[in-house]
């Protein structure tokens, strides 16, 4: 029944989206790019889906320029998309960007801060995380009148309400700051799609809900294992977590009593799959530690590789599912996931060191 | 070769021969020496260009391992970064020192880096994602500017070192070439200007006796020319004082006033023979031509 009216407004836009989903790069793709031996190769071979994109790019160009004109293409196919949707499914598209937007504010809060010209940093600013009132940030010179007469008129005013005040953005380290507002800002999605009518008991509760979890045990555990060794204390730590997820409640309580990598180790082994990862990076013996990340272990995947890897599954599995704008999200996450590909090969190529060139993660 | 280097401008004595010996014993005293001072600088810079060497090998292969694992960096965070960093950045964990080192008389500078343990500002970058690689990749980098501080205090010490070598090497070359063979010249031309006015006077073949016999007769000389004007002041005295007494006489019958005793004190005889000042000219300004 769900899927009975959901054309009538969603279903151009999941057409289209199913269409740009063709046009990512297939296993095919990423074994012809891995051959390639200059960056301008790997500008022949990506033209059939960047096409114009890259067309305006001088020879051999730098991979920051290459990744920035991929993300260019992302960019507009984005907001033409945005602009097709209407109703739930334009609120659903709106959401996807606030991740974005929490990025470009911590920029701004960062160079208000230090009393920079914020003029400049509005460049720097990614694209989908602008929004009409971003620029009137740069209006304030000092972090109070940010807070109290800018911040307010922002999309994440509200996720800024009740977690943290102006003495906060002044004295907390801006990266805790960014992860208050990520958490309040999952856990606002998280409950967006699980109460609002149009989307309660439709796939894209379904779909998005596991996403939306994995999302949030993701950070749980990166942030427990990025802030050791730093002065983050426990107490500050746990309240980064967002409150949802297959850790929530036990594993995150675990998680926030965490003091190493075993700890970390043990509070996730309640969930089968977070449970593989760390055995497979070998974390859980005790023997890999925090060097172990990243580089050494087995098959030359690190944790983060895994999540990525776990990430681009749970999107791919979206596209199985009809009558949902879950699939926007799904496919942002592949195209993104795309670019680093594409930015990782070529800087291998850039940098003649192949031996790794394989360490990307091609889902299709 | 003498037509090349000429000779000094001096006198023909026997004094300034003396001087020129001389001369020429420091100059050779001092050419061994600053050879020896060369030789020890070039094998410390013959050391210095092969560490360089391997310190840009080092680099080159150092600074690799960094840019790729920036690239790691950007790929695990997925942005851009450098901003944040930037301007969390505010205290110095790599710093330099700079000590001096002394070899044979040259001071060279020597740069030596350590980290401020527990400054760690940028701790929390990447906290969501990426921080591990991020805190790699800075130390990746913090080996690759220990690499670069090492090379650029080789380098500082390549170039002062070349310098300093290039002068002495220059001083040895203007005594080896141009002093010691002028002086030698200079000799040689005295012993044979000498040579030629004894040999007028007396066909005698012994040089040194001869000279000595000279400079003997011209010390007589000089003693009789100053025992003569020592007469002939006498004189001139006693008759002053004559004319003294006469006056005196004449204007009182008293004789027996006490003269001005033999106020003639011998004048001092010091016509000092006077030094030819030749070597005035030759105030060593010879190290750069």
């Amino acid at each position: 029944m769900e899927g009975l009216f959901f054309n009538v407004n969603g279903g151009y836009v999941e057409g289209i989206v199913r269409g740009y989903r063709n046009s990512l790069l297939s296993s095919q793709n990423y074994s012809n790019l891995t051959q390639c031996e200059t960056i301008d190769d790997v500008k022949l071979q990506l033209a059939p889906s960047y096409g114009d994109f890259l067309a305006s790019l001088s020879p051999n160009p730098s991979t920051s320029d290459l990744a920035s004109r991929m993300t260019d293409k992302l960019v507009a196919e984005f907001k033409y998309l945005i602009a097709q949707a209407t109703g739930s499914s334009a609120k659903f598209l709106e959401y996807m960007t606030y991740g974005y937007m929490i990025d470009n504010i911590a920029l701004l809060i960062t160079g208000t801060l230090h009393e920079r010209d914020t003029r400049e940093l509005l460049e720097r600013c990614h694209p989908l995380g602008w929004f009409e009132t971003l620029p009137v940030l740069c209006v304030a010179t000092n972090i109070e009148e940010l807070y109290n007469s800018v911040l307010i008129e922002t999309p994440l005013a509200a996720y800024f309400k009740g977690s943290l005040s102006h003495q906060d953005l002044d004295e907390l380290n801006i990266e805790i700051v960014r992860n208050t507002l990520y958490k309040n800002y999952l856990e606002d999605f998280y409950n967006f799609i699980n109460t609002h009518p149009d989307f309660s008991g439709t796939p894209t509760q379904d779909v998005m809900a596991e996403i939306l979890q994995f999302e949030a045990d993701r950070r749980s555990i990166n942030i427990t294992l990025n802030s050791f060794g730093t002065e983050l204390s426990k107490l500050e730590r746990r309240k980064l977590y967002p409150e949802f997820g297959k850790l929530y409640p036990e594993g995150s309580l675990m998680l926030s009593r965490a003091e190493d990598v075993e700890g970390v180790a043990l509070a996730v082994s309640a969930v089968a799959d977070y449970k593989a990862f760390f055995d497979a990076v070998g974390l859980s013996q005790g023997g890999g530690g925090l060097g172990g990340m990243g580089g050494g272990p087995a098959d030359g995947k690190s944790l983060e590789d895994l999540f990525y890897q776990k990430e681009m599954d749970l999107s791919k599995l979206v596209f199985t599912r009809q009558f949902t704008p879950a699939v926007v999200y799904a496919w942002m996450k592949l195209k993104e996931q795309e670019i680093r590909n594409v930015t990782w090969i070529s800087e291998c190529i850039a940098q003649n060191q192949k031996e790794r060139i394989g360490n990307f993660i091609s889902v299709f | 070769m003498s037509g090349a280097v000429g000779r000094e401008a001096v006198f023909p004595t026997r004094q300034s021969l003396g001087l020129m010996k001389n001369k020429l014993k420091g100059a050779e005293i001092g050419h061994s020496l600053l050879k020896r001072k060369s030789e020890a600088l070039t094998k410390r810079f013959r050391d210095i260009t092969r560490r360089i060497d391997e310190a840009k090998q080092k680099m080159g292969r150092v600074m690799q391992i960094a840019a790729f694992s920036l690239a790691e960096v950007s790929y695990a965070v997925g942005g851009d970064i450098g901003y944040q960093i930037q301007e969390s950045a505010k205290q110095a964990r790599f710093r330099v020192r700079t000590k001096q080192e002394n070899i044979s008389g040259v001071l060279l500078p020597t740069f030596e880096s350590y980290t401020q343990e527990g400054v760690n500002d940028f701790g929390l970058t990447g906290l969501g994602k990426g921080g591990q690689q991020i805190q790699r990749c800075r130390e990746t980098y913090a080996r690759a500017v220990e690499t670069l501080v090492e090379l650029a205090s080789l380098q500082t010490a390549f170039l002062i070192l070349d310098e300093v070598i290039k002068v002495v090497n220059r001083r040895v070359n203007a005594i080896e070439h141009v002093i010691i063979p002028r002086t030698e010249n200079t000799i040689k031309c005295l012993y044979r200007l000498l040579r030629v006015s004894l040999a007028q006077a007396n066909h005698s073949e012994d040089i040194n006796s001869e000279l000595d016999e000279l400079d003997r007769e011209e010390f007589y000389r000089l003693k009789k020319v100053s025992g003569k004007k020592k007469r002939d002041v006498a004189a001139a005295d006693a008759e002053i004082l004559a004319a003294r007494q006469k006056a005196e006489e004449e204007q009182a019958a008293n004789p027996n006033a006490p003269a001005a005793t033999a106020t003639a004190t011998a004048p001092a005889i010091l016509a000092e023979e006077e030094t030819t000042d030749v070597l005035g000219e030759q105030e060593d300004n010879d190290v750069i031509f």
